[in-house]
């Protein structure tokens, strides 16, 4: 495929570069043929472009559909650099074909006004390098939606007086579902609400950027600064961009507006999986909730042994062993049997060893005394010159050199 | 008056082509193409516990360091950022130097390790890591290099465990967490720290990664991918390329209840520089660490700002700080040819005038 796209691409630009040639030599109106051959060009280099993707997306293999569960917005989570990459260019080759095409007319006495049509019609693909933060978490979020309702629509819920108005009293045999779904409405809309800010604050962004484009543009406005190539345009609007983008992100309106739609969408979630838990402990199914307990309960039994063993290790019999069976590791070690380790997977050049060994070193060790350490540094804090004594073998104080001093308080 | 916009029509048209041309040539290398391998710098496995382990790295020749020196790595990312690549790997840097070289890789927390805080990370498995190669070479304290959230870590645990340890130095730690430009921190003090751990239990990787490439949605999600088209026909740029992309996107997921602590207390509290944090029960008191301590940091680094690290030298309590700007980002202290140049040999260097 790719040999046909490049010599179909490369053929057709020969003739689009002769068309155009001979369209400038004859100096005739450029409008009509140049945009014939723009829109046969975009044609083809759609085309072209499609059918790259299309070959790259075969090796995708489609997420599985789940009403109750929206995976993290960034398509980046499944490490796949094509994806990110197809992604990332689309918005880029879009946005080229969009501006040779506005290119072809004969260059504006108004710039900022050619700047606008650059910029207008490329706007949607411009979009998608921002569409990394507010669409795919928004599309997530409206799918998830769509399938709640269509899920409370099946259940009946739809019907209920006060579905969808806020709270209002529920009566009857499924008064505590009814209330559970009316706070799973108000919250989802609380959140589409938040997300609805955020995206306003994202799209400001965008806008903003676009004004210090043109305020950077200025500045090239001599001869010898002209932007002249499609990659300088770009890599100029990404600058300006990211210094709109960062302006309006460490804004206290912006801070404000993240954390709410987060913990909107938290909300959402934690009820999601509250109703999910019902539903589970109906089927006599463990839950999450009952998992996470045990394991928050193991987790306080090993600190307890833990400790435990940390108290035992302060017997001084049990010190004295210790220290015995450091001397023999190290005996151990110097003949030549020392611990050692196997290989890491994938690592053919790590040195391999028996795994029973690896912990023995670790698991005799026992805290030193550390009153002549303390000691040592106290009396280098109170010292006017750095002068420190090492720790673990006792010794002649040394001059340490003091590079930057530093100003204490 | 001149236009500034002087974009060439047949140019425009030419540098469309070039790039389809570059994409099409290009989808053929990438199919073909193997996933990186990082540099793999000859190892040995000398603890592991649960999920972590600690490797010493053997490299090719004899350490002349008498201290050994363990990295701490973040819990965010994988360790292997160190030892990228073989042109481009901080921990051979430092072997070649003479340091004997340790790493904790903290490994993939999943469910089982939901609960463990940070008093577990710290006091727990950080001074276990410190125990085993304090035993390994028969000495009281040894030597810590502590990066971004192992930085941090670092300090804490220098505070609470002074005696084991000798040198301490921070890369790139985040020590101010409410710098007026630290973007990270000003997007989680209005978040519900309780709310999303109890909603999420561990925090995905994915999702993490969604927010850092967020701190730069254009550059991150556009403008790098386009300029990998001009690298699509050069074999070892698009490795190094794709072995970076690897690394940034192979990352653990965060046990939930060591995430909720360090966003309530670093991040939302900033209680390292107040003097209020306390692990596992502890305060945890800057002033404490009075052992030596070189702070290095990246001039251009988007997530930890510059004066987020800088603050170290008003709250460290020793009389010994030495600190080192880098000229370069959060990834490049490790990876571009300046910082090889510069970083391994000037903590080398530092950690031989305390040795």
């Amino acid at each position: 495929m790719s040999g046909l796209v490049r010599s179909a691409t490369g053929d057709f630009v020969q003739r689009g570069f002769a068309r155009m040639n001979r369209t400038l030599d004859e100096d005739a109106p450029m409008a009509d043929p140049a945009n014939d051959f723009m829109r046969d060009y975009q044609a083809l280099a759609q085309q072209s472009w499609d059918a790259w993707t299309r070959q790259l997306q075969q090796q995708q293999q489609p997420s599985m559909a789940h009403p109750f569960f929206t995976p993290p917005p960034a398509t980046a989570a499944g490490s796949d650099t094509l994806e990110r990459t197809l992604s990332g260019l689309k918005g880029y080759f879009d946005w080229m074909q969009a501006v040779s095409a506005s290119g072809a007319h004969p260059p504006s006495a108004d710039w900022k006004q050619q700047l606008q049509q650059l910029f207008g019609a490329a706007g949607e693909p411009f979009a998608q390098a921002f569409g990394g933060i507010d669409s795919a978490g928004a599309e997530g979020f409206a799918r998830q939606w769509q399938s709640w309702m269509q899920a409370a629509q099946q259940a009946g819920f739809t019907e209920m007086p006060g579905f969808g108005k806020g709270s209002a009293p529920a009566f009857g045999l499924n008064r505590e579902q009814q209330m559970q779904q009316q706070a799973m409405a108000s919250a989802m809309f609380e959140s589409m609400q938040a997300s609805a800010k955020y995206q306003a604050l994202i799209q400001r962004a965008n806008a903003q950027g676009m004004e210090r484009l043109q305020d950077k543009l200025a500045e090239h406005a001599e001869p010898g600064r002209q932007i002249d190539s499609l990659k300088s345009l770009y890599d100029l609007w990404v600058d300006a961009s990211e210094e709109a983008y960062a302006e309006i992100a460490l804004s206290d309106e912006f801070r404000e507006a993240y954390g709410e739609m987060v913990n909107c969408q938290m909300r959402v979630r934690r009820m999601q999986q509250q109703q999910t838990e019902q539903t589970c402990q109906q089927l006599g199914m463990p839950t999450r909730s009952e998992v996470s307990s045990l394991g928050e309960r193991l987790q306080a039994l090993r600190r307890e042994l833990r400790s435990s063993q940390a108290a035992t290790s302060d017997d001084p019999h049990a010190r004295e062993l210790a220290a015995l069976r450091r001397e023999l590791d190290a005996l151990k070690r110097q003949l030549g049997r020392g611990p050692a380790a196997p290989a890491p997977k994938k690592t053919t050049a790590v040195r391999a060893a028996p795994a029973a060994t690896r912990k023995s070193a670790t698991a005799k060790a026992a805290k030193k005394p550390a009153t002549k350490a303390s000691r040592q540094t106290a009396t280098a804090k109170l010292s006017s010159k750095p002068a420190r004594k090492p720790a673990a073998r006792p010794g002649p104080a040394t001059t340490m050199p003091r590079r930057s001093p530093r100003k204490r308080k | 008056m001149y236009t500034p916009l002087r974009i060439d029509p047949t140019r425009a048209l030419g540098d469309i082509a070039t790039f389809q041309r570059k994409l099409a040539a290009g989808m053929a290398s990438l199919r073909g193409m193997q996933e990186p391998e990082y540099a793999n710098t000859p190892r040995e496995l000398v603890y592991s516990e649960d999920k972590l382990k600690v490797w010493h790295f053997t490299g090719h020749g004899k350490s002349t360091s008498k201290t050994p020196l363990l990295i701490v790595y973040a819990l965010v990312n994988t360790v292997w950022m160190t030892d990228l690549q073989a042109d481009r790997s901080m921990v051979r840097n430092l072997l070649e130097q003479g340091e004997d070289v340790y790493l904790i890789d903290w490994g993939y927390p999943d469910g089982a390790d939901r609960w463990l805080t940070l008093d577990d990370y710290i006091n727990g498995y950080l001074d276990r890591c410190v125990d085993a190669v304090r035993a390994r070479h028969d000495l009281d304290a040894i030597n810590l290099l502590g990066i971004c959230q192992g930085g941090a870590f670092s300090l804490c645990y220098t505070a609470l465990h002074p005696d084991k340890v000798r040198n301490l130095i921070t890369m790139v730690t985040p020590v101010d967490f409410h710098t007026p430009d630290n973007m990270l921190s000003s997007w989680c003090r209005s978040m519900d720290v309780d709310l999303f751990v109890d909603s999420m239990g561990n925090i995905p990787a994915g999702l993490m990664n969604y927010v850092y490439l967020t701190l730069k949605p254009m550059r991150l999600n556009q403008q790098k991918y386009i300029g990998m088209v001009d690298i699509l026909d050069n074999p070892v740029e698009l490795e190094n390329f794709l072995r970076m992309e690897r690394w940034i996107f192979d990352s653990p997921d965060q046990a939930g209840e060591a995430f909720r602590q360090f966003i309530k207390d670093f991040y939302q509290g900033n209680k390292l520089i107040k003097g209020t944090l306390e692990i596992g029960g502890r305060p945890v008191d800057l002033g404490m660490v009075t052992q030596p301590v070189l702070n290095v940091f990246a001039e251009q680094d988007h997530l930890v700002p510059p004066d987020a690290s800088r603050a170290l030298g008003r709250h460290v309590g020793t009389t010994d700080y030495t600190q080192l700007a880098f000229k370069g980002g959060h990834i490049g202290i490790y990876v571009s040819g300046r910082a090889q140049r510069e970083v391994p040999p000037a903590i080398h260097h530092w950690l031989h005038a305390r040795s």
